[in-house]
């Protein structure tokens, strides 16, 4: 009994001895909700931030502040001194990076999305085709307040695999993994929207080149096992327009390291796909047995004929980011990785690519 | 809290004294006389006190409370038909007449409504008790949908006969004692030989006749005095206005206790999550009672953290809000001028006030208090900027589930300590509130009913209980009595699987 009453006491004090220094009452508060960074000479970057107000007497909805600094921290405070909120970064859902910011590498400035605690490990790493402050500075009317049309757009485009979903936590897992290298879903502005412009590869933190939107998917394939993706395709191969869009496409891949008699490496990737065609324009007919083998046989060559393109791409700007490398290092011991420069033989490796289809159901009409 | 256990001890002190001293004034037994009993009663204007010449017999007694039918046959026809007054030590003889020798004795059965007769130096006393009593009505505070709609009286024999009308078994055992120096309260133990057990009885025999107090009038009243732990928030004896509940904890090898002039019976030993259950779950389907009775517990931590829950993520945790909330949440504070804190323990007060404010008036103008409070205080309150839409949202579903609990007394207890934690919750933020949530389960854990513990069966812990008190097994696979009852019995089903 006496322990319980001096524990209340305890409590008692604490509870009188706390400060409220630690408060962040909600309507004093600026939730940076996206964040953009672009680049600027010597080592200087511009800071461009977006808050959501929510204050009824205000008629906008969101304010937009951009300052440049030596780091993002102390462009906070220099933000700090232009609002009347208590900046904080809890909320933050987007961070946009400028692409000759991203030429140069952005690690520098993902120091303190990591570093801070308050800032989530799901927040989305953006890279913008263009100054990224310019993007986030522009309102599109028809749409919902920047940051968030950016966010919702990628969420949603991801879900149908036409882009990666790169969070700060996958980023920085594949930054610090040395087989394999982060993509980044990659945007620009249309004018009146914002829309997806592929993939941007990155070596380590440094943008490379990217791939276009319309082969994401095939990349996507590529990059290992998922389902509900769509791709449309045209078989220029069986005639001219021959068009075939295929949903619900899962597909899985497996990957195979095997050493040539010279010792070169040569990877081999087979990629299973089942997808159910929803649409098909074209001669053959899909209830016929023989010549649903054949239309398959063609979809699956125009695949892999596009597959081994953006093989040869990905070796040409030297990134692995199908993480071909972890199945390499798999296949040898620690110190033989080690010997090993990945990254300077990689564009060498010989890559083969072999991708099947099967068409599971293709409708009612026969 | 050692200091304030220190004065309370003493205030208690004098009135056991007190007591004590009084007790000590008792005299040897005395020959009662008739002139003794009319001195004792003087200036009672509702004492009768008859004289038949023809025998020479009186009769003294309370005209109030006694049943004129009854005195009539039992008494007053039997004295008119004796002609001799040798004729009527014989008639005395019967057995409903009983021989006192005790004045003391004689004077507590003319209270407790029986008839004196005098007759020849000889006293004797014949119950015919008949108080005017409300007749079996439903519970005002305890209502089920299904099953049985009566409920206990003020009277102990009515309440008595109720459950007996139940338990149709000799072996459902009644232990009568009195408590309270000036009221001599009547309070009576039951239990189930061989159901129940011995040691929890003569507990609460040993606790009960160790009261020493004047008065006692309620059933509520009296387990404040055998408590275990009286500095808890909590109730620690389950109370009860449904006999049919009450002979059901009978049935599980609990004991249960009645007191004459209140209309609930208390039972122990109790846990805390009896206070979750009601008939009503076995009443019904044994999944829509689970249902329910996990609703409850549902309830139990909505009416706990909602508002503290408000208040932290309002005053500390922004990140924990879902980005669609974020904007409307602020929208709605931004016109508050108190920090959240102040907010919600305004609200809270009100909604206490309101709540009290129905509890003490009519039902009719109960009515109107629901009017002003939803309509006035909710819609105004929020027009005028003094709180936000969300909190009179979070305010009122803490406060609508704090009365799904069944037992009032518990949920009382919830309410209150919902306070502690809005307070924790505006300081500490979450922090604050795992806090406040530890120290109540510490405090939970600690507590004991008639000695056992009361979060049986989580700590000790009983996974064979759980079908009956988180959930509802189908009855087939409730086989056991509860382990809380310490039952010399504990098959209570005997059916195959």
């Amino acid at each position: 009994m006496i322990n319980k009453g001096v524990g209340l006491c305890f409590l008692g004090c604490l509870v009188l001895l706390t400060g409220c220094n630690d408060q962040r009452i909600l309507e004093e508060t600026g939730f940076i909700q996206s964040a953009s960074y672009d680049e600027l000479t010597n080592n200087r970057i511009v800071y461009g931030i977006s808050i959501p107000i929510a204050n009824p007497e205000i008629k906008a909805t969101r304010a937009f502040l951009m300052t440049d600094a030596m780091s993002s921290k102390q462009a906070r405070t220099h933000l700090s001194r232009q609002t009347n909120l208590q900046l904080v970064s809890g909320q933050l859902r987007v961070a946009l990076f400028g692409l000759p910011l991203a030429k140069k590498g952005i690690w520098r400035i993902m120091d303190t999305l990591i570093r801070d605690p308050t800032i989530s490990e799901k927040i989305k790493i953006i890279i913008v085709n263009g100054e990224a402050a310019g993007l986030l500075k522009k309102n599109f009317k028809e749409f919902p307040r920047t940051g968030q049309y950016i966010d919702r757009l990628i969420k949603k485009e991801a879900i149908r695999h036409s882009t990666p979903l790169t969070t700060l936590y996958s980023f920085s897992r594949d930054y610090y993994d040395d087989g394999i290298d982060p993509v980044v879903p990659i945007i620009k502005d249309t004018g009146k929207t914002i829309s997806l412009d592929g993939i941007a590869l990155f070596q380590d933190d440094t943008y490379k080149g990217k791939i276009n939107p319309e082969e994401a998917v095939v990349f996507a394939i590529l990059r290992g096992n998922f389902k509900q993706g769509e791709v449309s395709l045209a078989l220029p191969k069986q005639s001219q327009d021959t068009t075939v869009m295929l949903s619900s496409l899962n597909s899985s891949r497996k990957v195979n390291v095997k050493y040539e008699d010279d010792g070169n490496i040569r990877i081999n990737i087979q990629i299973q796909a089942t997808a159910t065609v929803s649409e098909y324009i074209g001669e053959l007919k899909l209830s016929n047995d023989a010549e649903r083998r054949e239309i398959e046989r063609v979809i699956s060559d125009q695949i892999t004929e596009q597959a081994e393109r953006i093989l040869k791409t990905l070796q040409r700007f030297s990134t692995d980011s199908l993480g071909l490398g972890t199945y390499v290092r798999n296949s040898m011991t620690f110190a033989e990785w080690q010997k090993l420069n990945w990254h300077d033989q990689y564009p060498n490796v010989n890559i083969e690519c072999r991708i099947k289809l099967r068409i599971k159901d293709y409708g009612f009409r026969r | 809290m050692r200091f304030f256990k220190r004065i309370m001890k003493t205030i208690f002190m004098k009135t056991i004294v007190s007591a004590a001293s009084a007790q000590k004034a008792k005299v040897k037994p005395e020959i009662p006389t008739l002139t003794h009993i009319l001195s004792e009663f003087n200036d009672c204007v509702d004492l009768v006190h008859r004289y038949y010449p023809e025998v020479n017999v009186h009769l003294v007694y309370f005209d109030h409370q006694v049943d004129h039918d009854k005195l009539y046959r039992e008494v007053m026809n039997p004295l008119i038909h004796v002609h001799a007054e040798e004729e009527v030590p014989k008639l005395l003889e019967q057995s409903q007449f009983t021989l006192v020798r005790d004045s003391k004795e004689l004077v507590e059965g003319i209270l407790s409504g029986r008839v004196a007769i005098f007759s020849n130096s000889k006293t004797y006393l014949v119950d015919v008790f008949g108080l005017q009593s409300r007749s079996v009505s439903q519970s005002e505070s305890e209502t089920v949908i299904t099953g049985p709609h009566d409920a206990f009286t003020e009277q102990a024999g009515i309440n008595l006969s109720l459950i007996r009308q139940r338990i149709k078994s000799s072996h459902l055992k009644v232990i009568k004692l009195s408590v309270g120096e000036v009221t001599k309260t009547d309070v009576y133990i039951l239990y189930i030989k061989d159901i129940a057990n011995m040691t929890y009885v003569n507990e609460a025999i040993r606790r009960i006749s160790n009261i020493e107090i004047d008065a006692v009038f309620d059933t509520n009243m009296l387990l404040q005095f055998i408590d275990d732990a009286p500095f808890s928030i909590f109730p620690q004896f389950l109370t009860s206005e449904r006999p049919e509940a009450i002979a059901s904890k009978l049935v599980a090898g609990r004991i249960v206790g009645i007191v004459d002039g209140s209309p609930s019976a208390l039972s122990a030993p109790t846990s805390f999550f009896e206070y979750f259950s009601s008939s009503d779950d076995y009443n019904q389907r044994w999944m829509l009672g689970s249902a329910s009775r996990l609703l409850r517990f549902l309830a139990l931590f909505i009416t706990l953290s909602f508002t503290s829950l408000y208040v932290s993520v309002t005053t500390f945790h922004y990140e924990m809000i879902p980005e669609n909330l974020l904007i409307t949440l602020t929208e709605s504070r931004s016109k508050v001028p108190f920090p959240p804190l102040f907010e919600a323990l305004f609200m809270e007060v009100t909604i206490e006030l309101l709540r009290e404010a129905g509890a003490r008036l009519p039902s009719k103008i109960g009515q109107t208090i629901g009017i002003v409070g939803g309509i006035v205080i909710g819609q105004a309150a929020v027009q005028a900027g003094l709180t936000s839409n969300i909190l009179i949202i979070a305010v009122a579903s803490s406060a609508i589930a704090s009365f799904v609990t069944p037992a009032y007394v518990m949920s009382a207890s919830i309410r209150f300590l919902r306070f502690g934690l809005i307070i924790l919750a505006g300081v500490w933020g979450n922090f604050g509130l795992a806090v406040g949530i530890s120290a109540i389960v510490i405090h939970l854990s600690g507590l004991t009913s008639l000695g056992s513990s009361y979060l049986t069966p989580i700590a000790p812990f009983k996974p064979r209980d759980w079908k009956d008190v988180f959930i509802i097994a189908p009855f087939k696979y409730i086989t056991e009595r509860p382990s809380q009852s310490k039952s010399p019995n504990t098959v209570k089903n005997k059916m195959r699987k």
